[in-house]
Parts: structure tokens; C-alpha cells; sequence
């Protein structure tokens, strides 16, 4: 491995610790998913047939296990983001800064341990789906898709929580922000379908590009019951993850410069 | 290379035109302990920001280990090791998994890393904590280990911005201990910045002293002291009637200044060699000194001197480290 490898995996290494150690930090990632996964699915266990317009899947667990993987990305994007500006807060960053690390490992380290919680969670939540009766429709490859947008979706998650702990230097700042990403899950298609939507809710869903990452990723899981494109998908994802990445490069440079 | 560190019209202006640092001169050579001493805000850590290149410079260069911060900053960040003011060390790691990291960082291979870690543990006395979460150490354990952490690579310069800040006494000396080893066995060149005159004065041996931005002194501590003044002798009568006396038997020593009752006090130009003299004329002229103290001029002084105001709480170090310099004696 180069040195730059080496140092990009010892970075990673301490982001996964660092998450696995502290039960307050991976413990929301998984228990709120999960839950709200439970609940709609006890609650609307008969809505694919129920609710008009609902697509017909086979079960809403099918439906529900994308939104809880989406979910616990996004919590894990802001997980990484405040654990970066705890790093600047505490002066691990500096640390880093003034010894030969380059910029690109600093960042890639963090990311690179939200991309691996991301992929453990979401086996997980797929793990426990599939015990209580849920299938994948496209089998192996399609959990590989899904895994790749998941993937995808953490490095833009975790780009914009690094983003913003560049920018604020707050841990508390970026952990402020977390309801917007709420708001983003509530007007999406991610609980409920698009199509049982209307009006200006509708109107919301269909401007938010979550719901076409989560269609994208049920795609894979409830097959051709919805509709929404696999592709579509991972093409937002890594648009927003590129967005992400130049952002955290714009904004490193400029916390060194001292701008901020 | 003649120069571990160099400045020349150093500036830091932060947004609303504050001047943190107003152009800074300093030359530190190579192997060499210097102090950089100064009250809260008076500019020490946003110049070593600029030094470690974590912060960009405003006006004015500066060198470290022959190379440009600012244009071969990653020349300056392979060859500095950097102990920055609160220990930044992860409460849920261990001592040995922080040391490893570093070396990673610092591109040691995995062998030497963790060959390095087990040497650095031993030296700074952390061998027993070494698989303890960092979160269980007390201040004094975290900054050894911050210490230990920035000297895996071996670095030529190494920085420590306010190393022993708010540490205990026993703390304070360990880690003083450290350093000076430091310099003398590795030969490294150390950049220290304190508000403890005590630590300027025992560690460095050289002190600027930066006050609101710019250096207002700089010099061997002995140098800075010099330029304050002569040494101050105070003799304690046991008879508080002999004072007259005691000023005759005294003349052409020193310089007599104010004293309160009881006491002779006077600059005593020779110092410490004066005082056999001292004795033998108090003897003569039959006054006995319950004591005779020689006070040295203080860091403080000189800052006094130069700014107007005392360092900031210092006012006992400088009492105590007075006392520890002074000669009691008595006949």
C-alpha cells in the first residue's frame, strides 16, 4: 500500500472506531430506522392492497426495507459531520493538518468509515427484514445496487456533514441541522409512495431527489411494482456526492487560509 | 542550516482588521530551546499556527527546517512535530492506538510503528496506561502522551504551544524533565510558548517576549534580566534599631533603595559574590541579620519593563521563583 493508502485506511480505521466505541453515536443509526420500519410495517401491513394507489407489492415490509436503509445513511452523514467538527473542536484536525497527511486522505478516511458503517447497517436492517419475511426481488445483484447507492448516498451524507464542520467549526452546528434532514425524509416518497400523494405534498415529493434515490433503491427490492429507475438513482447520488466533494475541497481550503 | 526557525515582518490580520500578530522578526537556531512567552491573546499561538502551517499568513515569511511555510508547507509538516495547546488525543482510543495512528500519518511503516509506540510509551512513562482508553488519564498522562505523539517521526523542530498549562507541579517538572532530554540527547530544536515566566526561564535559552502582536524583548534569559538591573539585597534585622547602622556598615556596596521597617535593602551590583563582604561589615560593626536574601531580577520584571503591566496570575510564580534564587544565609 503507498503511503497515502496506509494513511487513508488508519483514518478510516479510527472514524469506525471511533462510531463503534460510543453507543450514542451508532445506537439512533439503528434504533429509529428500525422502529419506524416496525411500526409502518405493523400498521400498514395490509396497505399495498389498502390504500389507493399503492403499488402492488408483496408486502410492506418489501416496501419499507429502502427508506430505513436511506435513513440510517443520512444519520450516519451527520454522525461523520459532527465528528469531523469535533476534530476541528478538539484539535485532532490540526494534528492531522500539520503532519504530512494529505488533504485528500483527511477526507477520504472520514468517508471512507461512513461508507463501511453505511454498508454494515444496511445488511443489517436487510438482514432483519429478510428473518420477518421480506425478499429482494433482483436477489444478489440487486442488493449490491443497493449497497452501491447506499455507499454512494453516505459519501454525499457524510460530504455535506464534513462540509458543514469545515465551514462552522461546530459540532453542535451541524448536529442543528439534522431536522432539515428530516424534512427531506418527510416530503419524499421514502414512508409512502408518490403515488398515494397529491397536491403540493406531491408537488414537494417530486422536486426531492431522495425520493428518486429510495425509488431507485426499492426498484432493486420490490422489482417492477414501481416504478423509478435504478440508474436514476445512482446518477443523483453521485451528482450530489461530487457537489459534496467540492464543497469540502472549497471549504478546507478556505479554514486554512483562516477565512472562517 | 543555521536557522530551525525564521521570521521576518510576520503578520496574521484577522477579519475586522484585528492584528493578531504585527510583524514578527525571530531567528531560533538549530538545537536550540526557545521561549516564546506572553500573556492570554498576546499573539503566541496564532504565530505558531503560521510556523506548523495551520494558518495562513497574512504579510510577511517564515522559514522552519530551511523551508517556506507557506510555499513548501509539506516539506515544513514532514520535518516539525507539534504538541498544540488541550491535548487533542480521542477519549475512546488507547495510548498505543493513538501512537500508532500518528506513525501512520507520519508514514512509518506498521513495523516500526508499533516498535515506535512501544518506545515512546516506555520514555514517557505510559507503558502501564498503554491499553488504557485515553478518557481514564489525568491532564498530566494526556500530555505526555500528546507529547510522545508528536515525536514518532523524530522531528527536527518540535512546537509545544503551552505545554504544561494548568498542570500540577509534579506534572509541570515531568514534563520540563522531557523536554530538556529532548533537546539535549536528540539535539531537537524546541519552540515553546508559555505564559509561565518560571518555564521560559527554566527550559529556554533564549526568550522573546510578545506582547499585543510584536516582540517587545528577546535574549538569553540572564541578558533580559541584565538589562532590568543588579541583583537586590535584603538583610532582616533581629534588631529592628540597627537599621542606621546597618546602611553605614553597607555604604559603597550598592545602591541603597527603600526598605520596610526592620530591613536594609540595596542593588547590589556583584551579587551573590558581595556577600561574604555583606557579612564581614555587619559583623564588624556588630549588627545581627536574622536573614539576608538575594532577589534576581524576574522575567517579569523585564516584562514590566517593556509593557507597563505584570503577566497576567503570574505574580506568585514570580514570588516563588524568587525565592527559589535567592541565597539565605546567616552569620
Amino acid at each position: 500500500m503507498t503511503v497515502g493508502l496506509r494513511q487513508t485506511w488508519a483514518l478510516a480505521w479510527r472514524s469506525v472506531t471511533g462510531v463503534a466505541r460510543l453507543p450514542q453515536a451508532w445506537f439512533p443509526a439503528l434504533f429509529f430506522p428500525l422502529v419506524l420500519m416496525a411500526i409502518f410495517t405493523g400498521s400498514f401491513a395490509s396497505a399495498p392492497g389498502g390504500i389507493p394507489g399503492f403499488p402492488p407489492v408483496r408486502s410492506f415490509l418489501d416496501f419499507a426495507i429502502a427508506g430505513a436503509v436511506l435513513q440510517g445513511v443520512l444519520i450516519g452523514g451527520t454522525t461523520a459531520g459532527a465528528a469531523f467538527a469535533q476534530d476541528i473542536e478538539g484539535g485532532f484536525f490540526d494534528r492531522l493538518v500539520a503532519s504530512p497527511t494529505s488533504r485528500t486522505s483527511i477526507l477520504a478516511g472520514r468517508l471512507g468509515g461512513s461508507v463501511a458503517l453505511a454498508i454494515v447497517q444496511a445488511l443489517l436492517f436487510i438482514g432483519i427484514a429478510l428473518v420477518f419475511g421480506a425478499s429482494i426481488e433482483n436477489g444478489l445483484p440487486g442488493l449490491l445496487a443497493v449497497l452501491a447507492i447506499g455507499a454512494l448516498l453516505a459519501v454525499a451524507a457524510g460530504g455535506l456533514g464534513i462540509f458543514l464542520a469545515l465551514r462552522t467549526g461546530s459540532a453542535e452546528a451541524v448536529q442543528g441541522t439534522f431536522p432539515l434532514f428530516l424534512i427531506m425524509l418527510f416530503f419524499s416518497g421514502v414512508f409512502f409512495p408518490r403515488e398515494t400523494m397529491d397536491g403540493w405534498f406531491r408537488a414537494v415529493a417530486d422536486a426531492n431527489p431522495i425520493t428518486y434515490v429510495v425509488e431507485g433503491m426499492r426498484k432493486q427490492i420490490v422489482g417492477d411494482a414501481q416504478a423509478g429507475s435504478t440508474l436514476t438513482a445512482i446518477g443523483i447520488t453521485a451528482g450530489l456526492a461530487a457537489i459534496a466533494l467540492g464543497g469540502c475541497a472549497l471549504a478546507f481550503r478556505r479554514r486554512i487560509a483562516g477565512a472562517t | 542550516m543555521p536557522h530551525a526557525v525564521r521570521a521576518e515582518g510576520l503578520e496574521r490580520e484577522f477579519k475586522g482588521g484585528i492584528r493578531a500578530v504585527a510583524g514578527v522578526d525571530l531567528e531560533v537556531a538549530t538545537g536550540e530551546v526557545y521561549g516564546f512567552l506572553g500573556p492570554n491573546g498576546a499573539g503566541k499561538s496564532t504565530t505558531v499556527r503560521m510556523l506548523t502551517t495551520l494558518l495562513r499568513p497574512t504579510g510577511g515569511a517564515a522559514w522552519v527546517a530551511g523551508h517556506d511555510v507557506v510555499r513548501e508547507a509539506a516539506a515544513v509538516r514532514a520535518a516539525i512535530g507539534v504538541a498544540l495547546q488541550d491535548a487533542a488525543i480521542d477519549p475512546f482510543m488507547t495510548g498505543r492506538e493513538l501512537l500508532r495512528l500518528q506513525s501512520v500519518l507520519h508514514g512509518l511503516r506498521r513495523r516500526e510503528g508499533q516498535a515506535r509506540a512501544v518506545e515512546l510509551l516506555e520514555r514517557v512513562g505510559l507503558t502501564d496506561a498503554a491499553d488504557r482508553r485515553v478518557g481514564t488519564y489525568s491532564g498530566g498522562m494526556r500530555r505526555r502522551l500528546d507529547l510522545a505523539m508528536a515525536l514518532v517521526h523524530e522531528p527536527k523542530v518540535m512546537f509545544l504551544d503551552e505545554p504544561t498549562t494548568g498542570l500540577d507541579p509534579t506534572s509541570r517538572f515531568a514534563l520540563w524533565e522531557e523536554v530538556r532530554r529532548l533537546n539535549s540527547e536528540a539535539g531537537t530544536t524546541v519552540f515553546l510558548t508559555t505564559q509561565y515566566l518560571e518555564e521560559a526561564d527554566q527550559l529556554a535559552a533564549r526568550v522573546a517576549i510578545i506582547d499585543d502582536g510584536r516582540i517587545v524583548a528577546d535574549g538569553t534569559p540572564a541578558e533580559l534580566k541584565a538589562e532590568i538591573g543588579d541583583p537586590t539585597l535584603t538583610v532582616t534585622l533581629e534588631r529592628t534599631g540597627d537599621a542606621v547602622a546597618a546602611e553605614a556598615a553597607l555604604v559603597g556596596l550598592g545602591r541603597a533603595m527603600p526598605s520596610g521597617v526592620g530591613r536594609v535593602c540595596l542593588r547590589l551590583p556583584e551579587g551573590a559574590a558581595a556577600l561574604p563582604e555583606v557579612v564581614r561589615r555587619l559583623d564588624l560593626a556588630g549588627v545581627a541579620a536574622a536573614g539576608l536574601d538575594i532577589a534576581q531580577p524576574t522575567l517579569d520584571d523585564v516584562f514590566m519593563a517593556k509593557t507597563g503591566r505584570r503577566l497576567e496570575g503570574d505574580a506568585e510564580d514570580a514570588v516563588a521563583a524568587g525565592a527559589e534564587a535567592a541565597a539565605p544565609s546567616s552569620p
